[in-house]
């Protein structure tokens, strides 16, 4: 490859040359070839890390698949899923697949991760010891990977959050049930974003300023919203306190309308 | 009754020998507690009778009884994996030959309805004795929902009353709930309701039902609904999923008992009841939907649709759309659709608003055990669909 951009730079020997004749052109060809042959020859030192990355990444992925397909039917084989139903009784924390599957996901993905901390650890040896690229690309790969895990982790909190919200407050019949919701999802994807963006060391002051009057403004907007708009729940409450003392909010078993079949009484 | 103290630390104030029946009561004031005794004594004889009891107890007042102290117990509506690990080992302890567990206010109940219940399990083959309560119409309505529909149509047996807190338990059967409680006791779960009638039924142990006139009913500890509610209807859809290699086969469901008499009561005020019920639900129409939709299919979804522009007067939820409904919230459960404690509280407010179609059915002058019968035949109408779909969960459901 030296070769032959040594080949591509050296100046047709048919063309007189003179140091008058020299033209600007000619430096700036010049400083372009070298440019292009620095570039290049860095790539070129490169290369080898690039191709262990994705060697690693396939042979893993691979051993992933493998691993998992074993794991898969072995624990079918042994009825793992029937076994863990029998013994299991916290239904709180539900996966959203059989643990069987989430068993043969789970070593799938650790191979795949673990291909990819070994083929950037080859590429980061590679790179350290090639060429002197003077962007440091590797350092700043790994703050967009913990980014998007922060934004990841951060859409999937505020969906259970806003979803939990939802409910409790529909079920204790307030009025503005998705407002609250909505707020509170908000306030996580505004905290989440915040973080990710300060992971990868953007905007910096802004940012946080930004953050702030956001969250500030968000978490004002629903104090005003719900004490505003509690103040009748929170006199039934109080009432309600004061009449039977031992009786808590929400939807009461026996609501206080008794009819002449009694009060009604869920239990 | 969940207790908390371990067994072990009960004191017996005679040295064990071989009893007939070892009656468990929940904690009650005293004066209760010597009307039971009273009631006890008449209906069998002393020399058979061990009372286990967490409360402090005057034995001058019955010297012919034998009473120990049982493990302290918090007041609860229901039995749960404590009770019965503890009634087991109590039994295991004394010897005894079967156990009678009562709960809260079991004061109310009369001698006849003591004898009934442990003399089933004292002298005939029966396991599990269980009381059918003569409740007044607006009561018990989760088992008359929920409870009883699901248990008479996948376990084909007709007790009205699955969540009793009295109850006759043979040694074998109590050996049996032990044994099932057993599970939740490590995970610190011991407030865990127990399904004694789907056990029973497993086992293919005999059951028997009988009337009760239980003049107080105990109320939760906890007396909201929201917190109620997840925990008996997420512990039923468990143990459901938990059997569901038994009841997907088809049984034969036992004759229905003589019909109780109808008590005609007057119709009340039924707007007002179902008042705040119907606005539960149709908030709960104009926020849940994007989560109903999750679980229900479109036809389901059409019927709520139907039933949110219904007034109160004429609001009635059809049977067979409760039965999807709460078929289609079986399936979800077991799919695990959505987080289950989301599942469950997206419940609540279709629960209600079949609560107000029962009461302004009744209201009309309907018999409401005849509503509930019927509620019930609706469900075993359609266990073909939960059967098929909890084995083709991906198939095409309009």
């Amino acid at each position: 490859m030296h070769n032959i951009l040594a080949t591509m730079l050296q100046p047709d020997p048919g063309q007189p040359s003179s140091v008058d004749n020299a033209s600007i052109w000619n430096h700036m060809s010049d400083a372009l070839h070298q440019s292009l042959f620095r570039i290049l020859s860095q790539l070129i030192a490169i290369l080898p890390g690039i191709l262990a990355l994705i060697v690693a990444l396939a042979i893993f992925t691979l051993f992933g698949m493998a691993l998992s397909a074993l794991l898969r039917h072995g624990l079918a084989a042994v009825r793992f899923d029937d076994r863990l139903a029998r013994s299991r009784t916290n239904t709180d924390w539900a996966p959203s697949t059989s643990p069987t599957a989430l068993v043969a996901r789970t070593s799938f993905w650790a191979c795949v991760l673990l291909g990819l901390i070994v083929g950037v650890s080859a590429f980061d040896a590679s790179f350290a010891t090639g060429a002197t690229l003077p962007i440091s690309l590797l350092p700043y790969f790994t703050h967009i990977t913990g980014a998007v895990f922060l934004l990841i982790a951060g859409t999937v909190i505020a969906r259970f959050l806003a979803r939990s919200v939802l409910i409790a407050a529909v079920n204790t019949q307030l009025q503005y049930a998705r407002y609250l919701s909505l707020g509170v999802k908000w306030l996580v994807l505004v905290l989440a974003g915040a973080m990710a963006l300060d992971h990868l060391q953007i905007g910096g002051v802004v940012v946080e300023l930004t953050f702030g009057i956001l969250f500030g403004g968000i978490v004002l907007t629903l104090a005003l919203a719900v004490g505003l708009g509690s103040r009748d729940l929170v006199r039934r409450s109080l009432e309600s306190h004061a009449e039977h003392p031992g009786e808590r909010g929400g939807t009461p078993l026996a609501p206080p309308n008794d009819g002449p079949e009694g009060p009604i009484r869920h239990i | 009754m969940a207790t908390a103290d371990p067994i072990s630390e009960i004191v017996t104030p005679s040295a064990p020998t071989s009893v007939g029946l070892l009656v468990l009561l929940a904690p009650m004031p005293i004066e209760q507690m010597e009307s039971v005794l009273a009631k006890l004594s008449a209906s069998f004889p002393t020399e058979d009778l061990l009372i286990a009891t967490p409360d402090e107890c005057r034995t001058d007042s019955f010297p012919s009884l034998r009473i120990v102290t049982a493990p302290a117990a918090t007041p609860s509506s229901t039995l749960t994996a404590t009770d019965f690990v503890h009634a087991y080992q109590l039994a295991q302890k004394h010897e005894a030959h079967a156990i009678l567990m009562l709960g809260p206010e079991s004061s109310s109940l009369d001698s006849l309805a003591l004898h009934d219940l442990g003399n089933a399990v004292l002298t005939t083959s029966t396991d599990l004795a269980v009381p059918h309560y003569d409740l007044r119409p607006h009561v018990g309505l989760i088992s008359s929902a929920i409870l009883y529909p699901l248990t008479r149509t996948l376990f084909a047996s007709r007790i009205r009353f699955p969540m009793a807190i009295d109850l006759g338990l043979s040694l074998r059967m109590a050996e049996r709930l032990a044994s099932a409680a057993q599970r939740f006791i490590p995970v610190d779960q011991g407030e865990a309701p127990l399904w004694p009638v789907n056990e029973a039924t497993v086992s293919g142990y005999a059951i028997e039902q009988f009337d009760v006139a239980r003049l107080v009913q105990p109320q939760p500890s906890s007396p909201d609904l929201n917190t109620i509610f997840p925990l008996v209807i997420g512990s039923l859809f468990s143990d459901i999923d938990a059997k569901a290699a038994f009841w997907q086969r088809p049984r034969q469901l036992p004759p229905a008992r003589d019909p109780a008499p109808i008590i005609l009561t007057p119709c009340g005020d039924a707007a007002a009841e179902i008042a705040p019920m119907l606005n539960a639900f149709r908030l709960a129409y104009s926020n849940l939907y994007e989560i109903w939709s999750l679980v229900l299919p479109p036809n389901s979804l059409l019927g709520l649709k139907r039933l949110f522009a219904l007034d109160a007067a004429a609001f009635r939820m059809p049977e067979s759309l409760w039965a999807r409904i709460v078929f289609d919230f079986i399936l979800a459960y077991r799919l695990r659709t959505i987080n289950r404690g989301h599942l469950l509280g997206a419940l609540i407010p279709l629960y209600l608003a079949w609560v107000a179609s029962h009461i302004n059915i009744t209201a009309s002058g309907a018999n409401p055990e005849l509503h509930i019968e019927a509620v019930a035949a609706a469900f075993e109408a359609d266990k073909t669909y939960l059967v098929s779909r909890w084995r083709w969960p991906d198939r095409f459901n309009p």
